[in-house]
């Protein structure tokens, strides 16, 4: 019964993901204003591309066909180990949070080597950029969840989600704030959202991650999006659950699933709207300050590790 | 206890976390309005404490001293800060002269410095750790403000910042000053902030801008 | 019986390296006799690794003692130790010889091919020694024979004056390590009786305070410069590159080792542990090291100089596992030091692993291209598919990703630090989990340079035609790539097969620690999460599908050549362009001709960047010598009087001492 869950709070993630940009976009476009496609269209788009053929570029190896294939596989086990509906997901008990996050800069070392694989300036680009901005987002996302995870005392996410859960919501801590915080910043940066990257650009030269996929069609584009967009879905379904995991059932019940999964559909969709609107109030930052502001998500995160020594919870 | 017992409770033990972290966002503000904005958020939150002591030490004092602090640097200063920006046309960058990363990084070692510098001092008064390291906080976080930003509007917001974490030094360490006092020091700031105010026109009229660093070309 | 057989097996090995196979070479010239002493080498270091495996099983320790041929005590012996740092070195040597068997028939003619394969055998025997060595003197023979011969090895390729040059440095930082080591050993000599590693061991529970830390300190800075620590690191760039190929990887993969062999043997064995500023300290320098060293690597593009600098990265990290390690020691952890010194030592063999595969890759590369400068290359992959792979795997595995086997240790690593959070020392506290962030960016920076190196030479188009016309490697030289490769999968997927000895290991050095329970978690978690994303891969690259081949996209433009693509530098330029404080290039451009600035004919840039310490650190310290040289140079004036009043003042000197001595 457990495995069953497990099972289908995996598939929540990954198939729910395409309605996560579907909706952030629609909103975007509500708030510019326009009337915007309907919040459906990312499945329409996926099941277009998997019906097409695969162009490849006469200069490219094996691994432009297999990293979208990798970068899905990464993914996808990554998005085993949320908690969703409950304190625990089908690899969250075992893995910690060090191998999610390796496990996504495996699907980004992947996509990286397919982006220079095409032997084209744009892909070059794009993958120059996303390493300086991912070496410069690890340390952060470390630090940020390691804070959380001290004063848990313990590193496996199943564990983190439980003790956050038993604490009581109004207890603001400061170790909790910051660690939102930096977290949140990175998350942006991450998924390649505002104020990074434009994910909606057709400028290659402002392009960071839509660069690294400029060559691929057909059911590897497919993969990749789909792969970006669960990306999307894991981190904030990552904060919602070391966070503001309250909602979460510890036993399993019909009632109780269905409850759970209200709750996290609203959180989910509280987070949504706070992305839309982020993501249409601020201009993109200027490529040398991403740095900066990866500094200050740094700098927010070791402070949240300090607190968790000078702030005895 | 009630629900205003409990909510008067959480707003003494936790309302640290939100002034560090509007300290932690004025280090890398680049905007004059978001760096106001921020301090009048930081005065809402003082003004939470101070009511929220009012209600736990059945004070009526404190009421008048909330009150006033919710009038004057809730709403009226950053008021006169938004018009005294928009008359004097200035530009609306903040000028660092340490870049964001410095600077959250400086306001970092400075919080952990004031958690350091309290601890003993805390213990001995049997004052809550963190709102007293918040106020010391707050004080180091003005005279930085003052010392990094190269706008005279910026100065006098260093300032009022730095009065911030005096005003709740001395609210946490006395549990509410005789009004005399509060009302004194209100004046104080007044009138200081009246004169920059008269100075920066004058100031802006003159040089046709408000750099502070260009202050070195007047030497003889 | 297994203990006669493993003896014999350690005379066997000692024999043929250090004997037999220079004995065939000097004496028959035939190519069979070649074949034969190559034979014999392979069969030595399987003997050799036979002896490791049986160490690790725990058999008693077979003695070898040669006291009665030598000046000193002269005895090797194997204990969990020195087993474990054996099987990295035979493990290793298998495949990169039999690589070199191929390599140097290719590139280098008939005298000096046999010359390479004597020191190449005493090269392995030097590092054999060292690694059992069971008394000091042991010890220090086999430490400058592994100098004397390496840099035989390197002079052996060619003779030129800046080759001569290189070693010179190599040979002078090295000696000076050697230097500062034997004063580690001698510094033991008033509370020990010998330079016997049992008698150190003893004497090392006693010793006052001063000498400890002094005995930490030379041998910290005596492996230190060994083992490539920032700032000791000056003669690991200028080596490296330099050497052929498969004595590169022996260097990088092997000799480093042997000196965080050497550490791990004082501060844990001899000294067991100390006052927690040697924690402290050994965490700086590995943090220094780690992050100066990947950021030195970005913004090579000479393959062989970028890996030479990532050694000096995984030196770095390794020596922050060590210094939690000792920090947990002065805390009262040994649990928590135990975890965090299999991390070190699983991170050792992992690095030989996987740095010996890179640096046969880079040799593959430039026996088929002829060059390994990155902005060369390209499209490699596609040529040497072999080689391209397990270049691919094996830069997978120190980058530290899921599935490959530098993940384990780093995860190990992370899992120590943040252990520190339950320690009561404050001070730690706030300090190990901090370390996270920064393996994190090492970590970080390190997927960039590879994504960088593994990039611009195998994907994409070749940039010259070498690399156009490159061929893939001959089969010895594939099968030994491969077995590395194959090594870095297996420790990657099922870690359990070495975590099991070391974790023996860890309860043998440090007492009172158990088994820590990360080993296992790791052991369980990683082979699902392969099948997880193996069996999503299969899913979706099974299905049967078209595919057309259709030109780059080039924003409209069709005749996309190579010199379009990024290159090297440029891939680098972004990360160069935030640290660059830690470069600090000097930047030339060059405009002729100079008079007629708005037209010029050409156009040059040059930038050179020398690591900040040659200027900051050691050109001081060079000036500083030759001052006090001078200085004393005033007292030689070659006047036979002022000889002789020399001699007048040492003996009424020396009256005054005896009339006045209490």
């Amino acid at each position: 019964m457990n495995l069953a869950l497990d099972l289908a709070q995996a598939l929540l993630i990954v198939l729910c993901a395409p309605l996560v940009r579907g909706i952030i976009a629609r909103w975007k476009a509500i708030l510019q204003r326009r009337r915007g496609a309907s919040i459906w269209r990312p499945y329409a788009e996926l099941f277009k591309l998997f019906r097409k053929e695969d162009l490849v570029p006469p200069t490219s190896s094996a691994i432009f066909r297999v990293a979208p294939a990798v970068l899905f596989g990464a993914t996808v086990c990554a998005a085993a180990f949320i908690p969703v509906l409950q304190p625990s997901a089908l690899l969250a008990s075992r893995g910690d949070f060090f191998l999610l996050v390796y496990l996504l800069a495996l699907a980004r070392f992947f996509l990286s080597l397919g982006a220079l694989d095409g032997g084209s300036a744009f892909g070059g680009m794009g993958a120059s950029r996303e390493a300086l901005v991912s070496s410069l987002a690890e340390a952060p996302l470390l630090l940020g969840l390691a804070a959380v995870a001290i004063l848990a005392h313990r590193a496996e996410l199943a564990g983190m989600a439980a003790w956050t859960l038993e604490q009581n919501v109004f207890d603001v801590s400061a170790v909790h704030i910051l660690a939102l915080t930096s977290l949140a910043m990175v998350t942006l940066a991450e998924t390649g959202r505002m104020p990074v990257d434009n994910p909606t650009t057709h400028l290659e030269l402002t392009m960071i991650h839509e660069g690294m996929v400029l060559e691929y069609s057909g059911p590897s584009l497919a993969l990749v999006e789909w792969s970006a967009a669960i990306k999307l879905h894991l981190m904030l379904a990552l904060l919602v659950a070391l966070f503001f995991p309250w909602g979460m059932t510890s036993h399993i019940s019909g009632w109780g699933l269905a409850g759970a999964l209200l709750f996290y559909a609203l959180k989910v969709v509280a987070l949504m709207a706070l992305v839309s609107v982020i993501e249409s109030a601020v201009a993109k930052l200027r490529m040398y300050l991403v740095p900066d502001f990866l500094g200050v998500a740094s700098a927010v995160s070791a402070l949240a590790v300090i607190f968790t020594v000078l702030v005895k919870r | 206890m009630g629900l205003v017992g409990i909510a008067t409770g959480k707003v003494l033990s936790s309302f640290s976390v939100f002034l560090f972290l509007t300290i932690l966002l004025l280090a890398v503000a680049r905007r004059i309005s978001t760096s106001v904005l921020l301090f009048s958020l930081q005065s809402a939150v003082i003004t939470a404490e101070v009511l929220a002591t009012a209600i736990q030490e059945k004070l009526a004092e404190a009421w008048v001293v909330g009150l006033l602090v919710f009038a004057i640097k809730v709403v009226a200063i950053p008021r006169a800060f938004f018009v005294l920006a928009r008359r004097l046309k200035t530009v609306r960058d903040v000028k660092a002269s340490t870049t964001p990363t410095q600077s959250v990084f400086i306001v970092a070692v400075m919080i952990y410095l004031s958690y350091a510098g309290v601890h003993s001092y805390g213990q001995a008064v049997h004052v809550p750790d963190d709102a007293l390291a918040a106020a010391v906080a707050l004080i180091l976080t003005g005279a930085f403000l003052m010392v990094s930003r190269t706008k005279a509007i910026m100065q006098m917001l260093g300032l009022l910042v730095l009065e911030n974490g005096i005003f709740l030094a001395a609210l946490i360490t006395t549990f509410g000053m005789p009004l005399v006092i509060e009302i004194g020091i209100f004046f104080d700031i007044l009138m200081g902030l009246l004169l920059m105010g008269i100075f920066s026109f004058r100031i802006s009229d003159t040089f046709d801008h408000l750099d502070v660093s260009k202050l070195r070309r007047l030497r003889g | 019986m297994f203990t006669e057989i493993t003896a014999g097996a350690f005379v066997l090995v000692l024999a043929l390296l250090g004997l037999l196979v220079p004995l065939i070479l000097i004496v028959a010239r035939a190519a069979g006799a070649r074949k034969l002493a190559i034979a014999l080498i392979l069969a030595a270091v399987s003997a050799g690794c036979v002896v490791a495996v049986g160490g690790l099983l725990g058999q008693t320790a077979p003695v070898l003692d040669f006291s009665r041929a030598a000046p000193f005590s002269f005895s090797l012996a194997v204990d969990p130790l020195s087993a474990f740092f054996l099987l990295l070195v035979s493990a290793v040597a298998i495949p990169v010889t039999l690589f070199g068997g191929s390599y140097f028939e290719l590139h280098q003619p008939e005298p000096r091919r046999r010359w390479t394969w004597i020191f190449y055998s005493w090269f392995l025997l030097s590092m054999i020694v060292v690694v059992t060595a069971a008394t000091g003197f042991a010890f220090l023979v086999g430490w400058e024979l592994m100098t004397l011969v390496s840099a035989a090895l390197i002079l052996v390729e060619g003779d030129s004056e800046e080759r001569r040059h290189n070693v010179f440095i190599y040979l002078l930082m090295m000696h000076a390590g050697a230097a500062a080591v034997a004063a580690a050993f001698f510094l033991f000599l008033p509370f020990s009786h010998s330079l016997d590693l049992s008698a150190l061991r003893a004497a090392g529970a006693a010793l006052p305070g001063g000498i400890r830390a002094a005995i930490f300190l030379s041998a910290f800075v005596g492996f230190g410069t060994k083992a490539g620590l920032i700032p000791l690191h000056l003669w690991l760039p200028r080596a490296h590159p330099l050497a052929p190929s498969p004595v590169s990887a022996l260097m990088s993969g092997i000799m480093l080792k042997t000196a965080v062999y050497g550490f791990v043997r004082f501060a844990f064995d001899f000294l067991a542990g100390g006052p927690s500023w040697f924690g402290y300290v050994v965490l700086l320098a590995g943090a220094v090291s780690g992050l100066l060293g990947v950021l030195y690597a970005i913004a090579e593009h000479d393959l062989k100089r970028l890996l030479a600098y990532h050694s000096v990265e995984n030196i770095g990290i390794i020596y922050l596992g060590l210094g939690t390690s000792l920090l947990f020691l002065s805390n009262h952890a040994p649990l928590w030091a135990s975890l965090a010194l299999i991390a070190a030592l699983l991170h050792t063999f992992n690095h030989a692993l996987f740095k010996s595969l890179l640096f046969l890759g880079a040799g593959a590369i430039s026996a088929a291209a002829h060059t390994i400068d990155l902005e060369e290359l390209g499209g490699l992959l596609r040529r040497m598919p072999i080689t391209g792979t397990t270049f691919l795997i094996a830069c997978c595995s120190i980058v530290g990703l899921p599935l490959f086997n530098g993940f384990i240790s780093e995860w190990l690593t992370f899992r120590s630090f943040l252990a520190g959070s339950v320690l009561t020392n404050t001070r730690a506290q706030i300090v190990l989990p901090l370390m996270v962030g920064v393996l994190a960016l090492i970590g970080g920076l390190a997927a960039a340079c590879f994504v960088k190196a593994f990039g611009v030479a195998f994907l994409g188009r070749s940039r010259s035609a070498e690399a156009e016309h490159a061929v893939e490697a001959p089969v010895p030289m594939r099968i030994g790539m491969t077995m590395l490769a194959a090594a870095c999968v297996l420790i990657g997927i099922l870690p359990g097969i070495l975590l099991h000895p070391l974790v023996s290991l860890g309860q043998a050095l440090i007492p009172g620690s158990g088994v820590p329970e990360e080993t296992l978690i790791i052991a369980r978690v990683i082979p699902w999460t392969a099948a997880i994303i193996l069996g999503v891969v299969v899913i979706a690259v099974l299905p049967k599908r078209t595919h057309r081949m259709v030109p780059t996209w080039g924003c409209g433009f069709s005749q996309l050549t190579s010199r379009m693509q990024y290159t090297s530098t440029a891939f680098s330029k972004p990360i160069r362009f935030v640290f660059t404080r830690v470069y600090r290039p000097d930047r030339k451009v060059e405009r002729l001709p100079t008079d007629q600035p708005y037209f010029p004919v050409s156009i040059s840039y040059r930038s050179v960047r020398t690591t900040s310490f040659e200027k900051s650190l050691y050109r001081p310290f060079v000036e500083g010598v030759v001052w006090l040289a001078q200085g004393l140079r005033r007292a030689q004036t070659g006047n036979i009087q002022m000889y002789l009043l020399y001699i007048f003042l040492a003996l009424v000197s020396l009256l005054a001492f005896l009339r006045f001595q209490p």
